[in-house]
C-alpha cells in the first residue's frame, strides 16, 4: 500500500521537477520572480486541449502547445521584462509586473474558454496492475515523457554551447557580460526553454486531472517550493526538490489526509528558509 | 441609494486594508503577500467574538486588533530573518497555511461552509447596528480615523525610520535604532488594522467563508496598493478607489456579468504592468519600489 503512494509521489515529483525547471530557468538566470509562469502553465494546457478537441493527434497537439507557450514566454520577455531590465528597474518591479501579466493571461484564457474545469482525457482510464499496485496509463505517460525530457535537458545543459551560456549567466551576470557574450539573447533562450518545460509539465499534469484557468498558481507554488528545498542556483536540485516534495506529499496523504498537504508543504518550506536557505545542495551564499 | 452606500462601505473597508498594507509593503519595502490572511484572521476572530459574547464595538475592535496583531508576530519574525525573495516566499507560506487552516479545520471554522448569521455590531450596550445606513456611518468614521492615523504615522519618527529601513537597514542600526523592533511594530499595526477591516466586513456581510481570504485577495490588495502608489496616504486611498469603482463603471457600460468579471481583472493587470514601466511609484505614490 505504501509502495503505491511512493510511486504516485515519484510521478508527481517528476511533474514538479519539470515545472520547477521551467521556473528556475528564469529565476536562476535573470533573478526575476516569474509569477507569470503560472499563467503560461495554464495556457499550454488550454492550447493542447483546443487542438486535441479539434481532432489532431496527441503528440502533434502537444508539440503545438509547447511551441506556442515558448513563443508566449519569449513575448513576455520582449514586451515586459526586457524593457524593465533596460530601464534598470528593480527586481521587485519586475515581479509586480509579472503579477500583472499573470492576471491578464489567466483572465484572457477564462474569457475565451470559460471559468469551469475542462477534462482533457475523456473516457475510462486504462491501468496496469502489478502485485496490487495500480499505475494508470496517464501516469506511465507522465513518467515516461517526464524522464525523457529531463534527460534531454541535462544533455543540453552539459554539452551544448547554449547550455554552457545559460549556466554561466546563472552563475554571474556581470562576468558574463564583461566576457563579451550577449545577455539579451541568452535571456531569450532561457525564457524560451522555460516556456517549453512549463508546457511539457502542464500538458502531462492536466492530461490526467483536467484544467481550469486558476489551476496554475497552486502548481507554480509547489514548483517554487521544490526549487527552494532542492537549492537555488543549480538545475539538478530542482529534480531532487521535486521528487522530495512529491514523495513527502504522497506520504502526508497516506498518513493524514489530502487536506493538510498544503500545511505540511509550507511548513517544510519555512523550515528550509530558516535553517537551510541554500537548499539540499544549492550554493552557499548570503540571503540577499 | 442603498447601492451607492454599499459601494462606499466596500470602499471604506478596502481603504483600511490598502492603507494597512502600505505600512510594511510601501514604507518598509517588505513585500508581504499575506495581507488577506490577516484580514481573514480578523474576520474569523470577530465572527467568534460577536457570536459568543455581547460586547460593545470598541471592546470587540480592541480584542480583534490585538489578537490579529499577535498573529503577525510570525510574519515579522520571518521578515527579520529573511531578505528579498525569501521573505516573499515566507509570507506566501503564511498566507497558504492560514487559508488551509480556515478551510480544513471544520470544527472551529466550519470550513468551506462558512459562518453565517454573524450578529451586527453593538455600539454601546443595547444599541445594535442594523441596516446599511448605520454601517455606512460606522465604516466611514472608522476609515477616516484610519486615514488620519496613518497620515500621522507616516510623518512620525516611526514612519521615517520605516522609510529609512527601506533604503539602508544597516545605517538605521548604526544610528542606534532597532530595525527588527520597528518591523515588528509595522507588521503589528498593519495586521491589527487588516483585522479591523475583517471585523467590519464580517459584521456587515454577516457571512464569511475562507474563499474571501485567498492568495488572490492578497494579490488584489497589493494590486490596489501598487496602482494607487506607495509611501503616502493619497496613493493607497486612490488605489482602493480605483479597484472598487472600476467594476461599477464597467457595470454601467453594460457588459454581461461573466465577461465583466474577467475583463476588469485584465484591466487591473494591464494597468499594473503599464504603471510598473512608466511610474513605478504608482499613480499618486511618492516612494519608488526598491530592491
Amino acid at each position: 500500500m505504501i509502495l503505491q503512494f511512493l510511486i504516485n509521489g515519484i510521478i508527481t515529483g517528476i511533474l514538479y521537477s519539470l515545472s520547477a525547471i521551467g521556473f528556475a530557468l528564469v529565476y536562476n538566470t535573470t533573478r526575476v520572480f516569474h509569477i507569470a509562469a503560472a499563467a503560461l502553465y495554464v495556457v499550454a494546457a488550454y492550447i493542447f486541449l483546443a487542438f486535441h478537441d479539434f481532432g489532431l493527434p496527441f503528440y502533434i497537439s502537444g508539440i503545438i502547445a509547447i511551441v506556442t507557450t515558448a513563443g508566449l514566454s519569449i513575448l513576455t520577455e520582449l514586451m515586459v521584462y526586457r524593457p524593465l531590465y533596460r530601464r534598470k528597474a528593480s527586481l521587485n518591479v519586475a515581479m509586480i509586473a509579472s503579477i500583472g501579466i499573470m492576471t491578464i493571461i489567466i483572465n484572457a484564457i477564462a474569457l475565451i474558454f470559460g471559468n469551469e474545469t475542462k477534462i482533457l482525457n475523456k473516457g475510462n482510464q486504462q491501468a496496469l496492475t502489478f502485485d496490487g499496485i495500480i499505475i494508470t496509463n496517464p501516469q506511465i505517460l507522465q513518467a515516461g515523457i517526464g524522464i525523457i525530457s529531463l534527460i534531454f535537458f541535462f544533455i543540453f545543459l552539459r554539452f551544448s554551447n547554449f547550455g554552457l551560456k545559460i549556466r554561466a549567466l546563472s552563475n554571474d551576470t556581470t562576468l558574463f557580460e564583461i566576457s563579451g557574450f550577449n545577455v539579451q539573447t541568452t535571456r531569450l533562450i532561457a525564457y524560451m526553454l522555460s516556456g517549453v518545460f512549463l508546457a511539457v509539465g502542464s500538458c502531462l499534469t492536466f492530461y490526467d486531472i483536467g484544467i481550469k484557468p486558476q489551476a496554475g498558481m497552486p502548481v507554480l507554488i509547489n514548483a517554487m517550493v521544490a526549487m527552494i528545498i532542492g537549492g537555488i542556483g543549480r538545475f539538478r536540485s530542482c529534480i531532487v526538490g521535486g521528487l522530495m516534495l512529491g514523495i513527502l506529499q504522497a506520504l502526508v496523504v497516506f498518513q493524514f489526509s489530502a487536506n493538510w498537504q498544503n500545511v505540511i508543504t509550507f511548513l517544510v518550506l519555512v523550515l528550509f528558509l530558516f535553517f537551510k536557505p541554500q537548499g539540499v545542495f544549492g550554493y552557499k551564499k548570503r540571503m540577499v | 441609494m442603498e447601492y451607492i452606500l454599499h459601494i462606499i462601505i466596500t470602499l471604506n473597508i478596502y481603504v483600511t486594508l490598502v492603507l494597512a498594507a502600505n505600512l510594511p509593503v510601501g514604507l518598509a519595502n517588505l513585500l508581504s503577500i499575506c495581507q488577506a490572511a490577516f484580514y481573514g484572521i480578523g474576520a474569523y476572530f470577530s465572527a467568534y467574538i460577536l457570536m459568543h459574547w455581547n460586547l460593545p464595538f470598541i471592546v470587540v475592535a480592541g480584542v480583534v486588533m490585538i489578537l490579529t496583531g499577535l498573529s503577525s508576530l510570525i510574519v515579522s519574525f520571518a521578515s527579520i530573518r529573511l531578505k528579498g525573495d525569501y521573505f516573499v516566499l515566507a509570507s506566501l507560506a503564511f498566507q497558504m497555511i492560514v487559508f488551509t487552516i480556515l478551510y480544513n479545520w471544520i470544527n472551529i471554522t466550519r470550513g468551506p461552509y462558512g459562518i453565517s448569521g454573524i450578529p451586527g455590531i453593538k455600539l454601546f450596550g443595547k444599541v445594535s447596528m442594523s441596516g446599511i445606513f448605520d454601517y455606512f456611518v460606522l465604516t466611514t468614521i472608522v476609515s477616516s480615523i484610519v486615514i488620519l492615523l496613518f497620515d500621522h504615522l507616516k510623518k512620525s519618527p516611526f514612519g521615517r525610520i520605516l522609510t529609512a529601513i527601506r533604503s539602508d537597514e544597516l545605517e538605521v542600526s548604526s544610528l542606534g535604532r532597532n530595525p527588527a523592533e520597528h518591523k515588528n511594530y509595522a507588521f503589528f499595526i498593519s495586521a491589527a488594522f487588516s483585522g479591523l477591516a475583517g471585523l467590519l466586513y464580517a459584521s456587515y456581510i454577516s457571512y464569511i467563508d475562507p474563499t474571501s481570504f485567498t492568495l488572490d485577495e492578497s494579490i488584489f490588495i497589493l494590486t490596489a496598493l501598487f496602482i494607487g502608489g506607495i509611501g503616502n496616504i493619497k496613493g493607497p486611498v486612490f488605489g482602493a478607489l480605483f479597484v472598487v469603482i472600476l467594476p461599477e463603471i464597467l457595470r454601467f457600460v453594460g457588459l454581461p456579468e461573466m465577461i465583466a468579471a474577467n475583463l476588469r481583472q485584465i484591466i487591473y493587470g494591464l494597468v499594473l504592468v503599464i504603471i510598473m514601466y512608466y511610474r513605478p511609484q504608482g499613480i499618486m505614490g511618492e516612494l519608488k519600489i526598491g530592491n
